[in-house]
């Protein structure tokens, strides 16, 4: 099994060799992003990601109380941190910070090729729909036009095709944690998804499925395969109607949940922590996480229409309209999965994470269900401090077993 | 400054106006009262085609408006206080903090808690907290929230950001007319339209006038005679008030009075006010300093127009989606230039608040833009429009001098 660091190295080494291969990268931002369509013009996105190690080259540009996220994707740019893109691809009408990075990256990097694609935020099913759609045809024109990469129909099956089998694995492996955490740990499954989503591609996806196939045979043999799989339903559908665990399960079991935070971030403060592992953390309902796996694929003639339906029935982020129903698939999820305690992420100013949290916070602890939130920053400048937020949030889970 | 005047005498005019302000408020207050009661009452952001509810007879209330008003009180501290008690960061926007804290303690702001709603309409026009802020609210009041999605405008709208934006406009009718069992009818929407766009074009021409030297309007005074037509527009009283606003300004131009005694130094203001710290700008008029134009009060400027309802439908998502901060860093760079020509301005305040990142963010690229463009100097401060623990009040005058001595 590979390190975390060594996936992420070989994400690196992958999109270096698709370079050198011709097929140039384009950058995301936003975990939504229509990676099918990117691939279906030649390119490989890679999904940017922050740098703990980069600080502080923003000032000139942005004010302190910008996102941590978007500060860190400046200093980056600034420092020439970043991995070599064709283009960028800013979201828009997501969050205001990330609206108006991508203007201020326009004027601050003029030579930069710098793309926009409005999600909408209000769930008006066909209008959303059709809006969207018509939003990824004028992507689609504009990175023809800009950057001289034609859409191809060709290129579009087999991107449907990667992305589709980088899901399916990546399904199994939360399956896998959520029936049997020693089966995988949580690190590894966030650097298997985020290595994928950094550099797209066949041999990505060799990686996580060889991990998948051996994950599948082990809940095979705890004859726990037909569960799963109608677990992996239920994930998709967001309905546990009826689900019940076969299996004793361990204690305690923690879901993370929170906005753009990067998984990774978060194991590495738990990996910090003394006589801690994170396979404490059975699942996280985060965007870089069971929010852009649990995402079924595009489906219909139209690849535009498609894709957006794919988008827009994933599951739901803080930037979007329907927290009731957010905070019902998390009260489902926390009561159905057997979720002893939750970890809520809040990016440091992060608008939708920071409205979100009291929502989440009321609702869990409606079940008895304790909460921690661990405000965190791109830098992990706080890491200590947040160390000793979880480790009382553990001698809490602790004593309530002893209690029980 | 003229030597034969007055020490007591104050460095600023007093509008006559601004007396009226304060009974547009108690009409405002008791209306929305009533509709609560009658359960027929909506919380609207500022930015929202309040025409519609308003035509469809639902009550409309402002909580940015509210929460100018605990600002101006000074206990915007106290308020945000109660909600950071719920676990809201002291980070979000503070018109939400104190939106939510009044809401949560209604008994303890007697004067900034607004009655309960039935339904919150909210408009991302001018950012994307006002979904979230709302989505808390309707969880403490139970009501249902309607968002009209107005995706950001870079350059012209797009045919199809229209087309979604009118599909929207259908839905809150639709919205509307299911919860308060009220229909919108061709005549009722015209006639509101008709008054707000009077009101508009009225408004309009007192911020005209501030091109005049001196200028008959200051930034407070706009700050303060904004209110009813963020919070009025489409009704007859709303349009009574700015007719006589604009009699009184007219009345200032013909005369050569200006809003402060002594004009010297013309500037523009960027952002959103410190609802707490209003005299700040009296103490920059003692020094000549005037404020002929600023970017918030331009925000109410579309004119709503048409002749039957779909024409007007069609006007709005002209209007509603175009608003200053629903468009790019270049439209509002190009705005400022603008004022800065249109007004003969001499330089400008960029004042960052640090609640409105949609506002905000930018000012440090725009501000290095519209020096290039326009030669004139600004400077940027920071703080925030209600919470005044993020408000250094030394600092900023350090900053403030130091433009002003590039004038000397």
């Amino acid at each position: 099994m590979m390190t975390n660091d060594q996936v992420i190295e070989q994400s690196k080494t992958e999109l270096d060799q698709l370079a050198g291969m011709g097929r140039s990268a384009i950058g995301v931002l936003y975990p939504h992003a229509p990676f099918e369509l990117i691939l279906a013009h030649g390119f490989t996105p890679t999904l940017l990601r922050t740098n703990p190690n980069v600080s502080g080259a923003y000032e000139t540009s942005l004010q302190t109380f910008a996102c941590s996220l978007v500060r860190n994707m400046f200093s980056q740019r600034e420092l020439d941190q970043f991995p070599l893109v064709a283009g960028l691809i800013f979201p828009g009408n997501t969050c205001d910070s990330l609206q108006n990075l991508g203007d201020i990256w326009r004027v601050r990097f003029p030579n930069d090729k710098v793309f926009r694609l409005t999600y909408p935020v209000a769930d008006q099913s066909d209008a959303s729909k059709e809006f969207l759609a018509q939003e990824l045809r004028l992507l689609s024109e504009r990175l023809s036009k800009d950057l001289d990469y034609p859409f191809s129909e060709d290129g579009y099956r087999y991107a449907v095709r990667l992305m589709q089998d980088f899901r399916e694995a990546a399904q199994t492996l939360y399956i896998g944690r959520l029936l049997n955490s020693k089966t995988i740990t949580y690190s590894q499954l966030a650097s298997l998804v985020r290595g994928f989503l950094s550099a797209p591609s066949d041999g990505m996806l060799e990686k996580i499925k060889e991990t998948a196939t051996r994950v599948s045979q082990e809940l095979e043999e705890r004859n726990l395969k037909e569960f799963g799989d109608t677990l992996r339903e239920a994930l998709l559908k967001r309905d546990f109607h009826g689900i019940e665990f076969p299996v004793k399960l361990p204690y305690p079991r923690i879901a993370v949940i929170g906005g753009m935070t990067d998984p990774d971030a978060l194991t590495r403060i738990i990996e910090s922590l003394p006589k801690t592992s994170d396979s404490i953390i059975v699942l996280d309902v985060l965007s870089f996480g069971l929010k852009t796996v649990f995402t079924r694929p595009p489906e219909g003639d139209d690849p535009f229409e498609a894709m957006a339906v794919s988008i827009l029935t994933s599951p739901g982020e803080p930037t979007q309209e329907g927290l009731p129903d957010r905070v019902r698939f998390l009260k489902d999820i926390v009561s159905n999965l057997y979720i002893h305690g939750l970890i809520i992420c809040e990016q440091s100013f992060c608008d939708p994470d920071e409205f979100e949290t009291p929502s989440i916070e009321k609702a869990v602890s409606e079940l008895n269900i304790p909460v921690v939130r661990l405000p965190l920053d791109s830098e992990l400048s706080d890491m200590s401090r947040l160390g000793v937020r979880i480790q009382s949030f553990l001698e809490t889970l602790g004593s309530r077993k002893e209690g029980c | 400054m003229s030597e034969d005047r007055n020490k007591d005498e104050k460095p600023y005019r007093k509008l006559e106006t601004q007396t009226l302000l304060q009974q547009i408020a108690f009409r405002q207050g008791f209306e929305a009262l009533a509709a609560s009661e009658e359960g027929r009452l909506t919380w609207v952001t500022s930015g929202f085609p309040v025409e519609i509810p308003i035509a469809m007879n639902v009550g409309v209330v402002y909580p940015e408006q509210a929460g100018a008003i605990i600002g101006a009180q000074k206990i915007g501290p106290e308020v945000s206080g109660y909600a950071e008690d719920l676990g809201y960061s002291q980070e979000l926007c503070s018109y939400a903090r104190v939106s939510i804290g009044s809401t949560d303690r209604p008994d303890d702001v007697p004067m900034g808690s607004l009655p309960t709603p039935q339904a919150l309409l909210a408009c991302n026009n001018i950012c994307g907290t006002v979904l979230k802020w709302y989505d808390a609210i309707s969880e403490m009041t139970n009501a249902p929230v309607f968002l009209l999605d107005t995706p950001p405008i870079e350059g012209e709208q797009l045919v199809h950001h229209k087309a979604y934006v009118k599909k929207g406009l259908k839905k809150l009718v639709e919205f509307l007319g299911s919860t308060f069992n009220t229909t919108l009818e061709d005549d009722r929407i015209r006639e509101v339209s008709e008054l707000s766009s009077k009101a508009i074009e009225l408004w309009s021409k007192s911020l005209q006038a501030c091109k005049n030297k001196p200028s008959p309007l200051n930034c407070a005074d706009r700050f303060l005679t904004m209110a009813p037509v963020v919070s009025s527009r489409g009704t007859e009283h709303c349009v009574e008030f700015y007719e006589i606003l604009l009699e009184e300004v007219e009345g200032r131009v013909k005369q050569g009075i200006g809003a402060i005694r002594d004009e010297k130094i013309r500037l523009l203001w960027d952002n959103i006010p410190p609802w707490f710290i209003l005299r700040f700008f009296n103490k920059l008029a003692a020094r000549g300093v005037g404020f002929p134009a600023d970017t918030y009060t331009h925000a109410w400027s579309g004119l709503v127009a048409g002749a039957d309802t779909d024409s007007i439908f069609d006007g709005m998502v002209d209007i509603y989606s175009n608003v200053y901060l629903n468009k790019g860093l270049e439209a509002k760079v190009d705005k400022m230039c603008q004022l800065i020509k249109d007004y003969d301005l001499d330089g400008f305040i960029m004042f960052s608040v640090r609640s409105c990142k949609r506002y905000s963010l930018g000012q440090l690229t725009s501000k290095e833009i519209v020096t290039e463009r326009t030669g004139v100097p600004g400077v940027i401060i920071e703080g925030d429009m209600v919470d005044s623990r993020l408000f250094n009040e030394a600092q900023i005058q350090t900053r403030v001098d130091a433009l002003l001595e590039m004038f000397i």
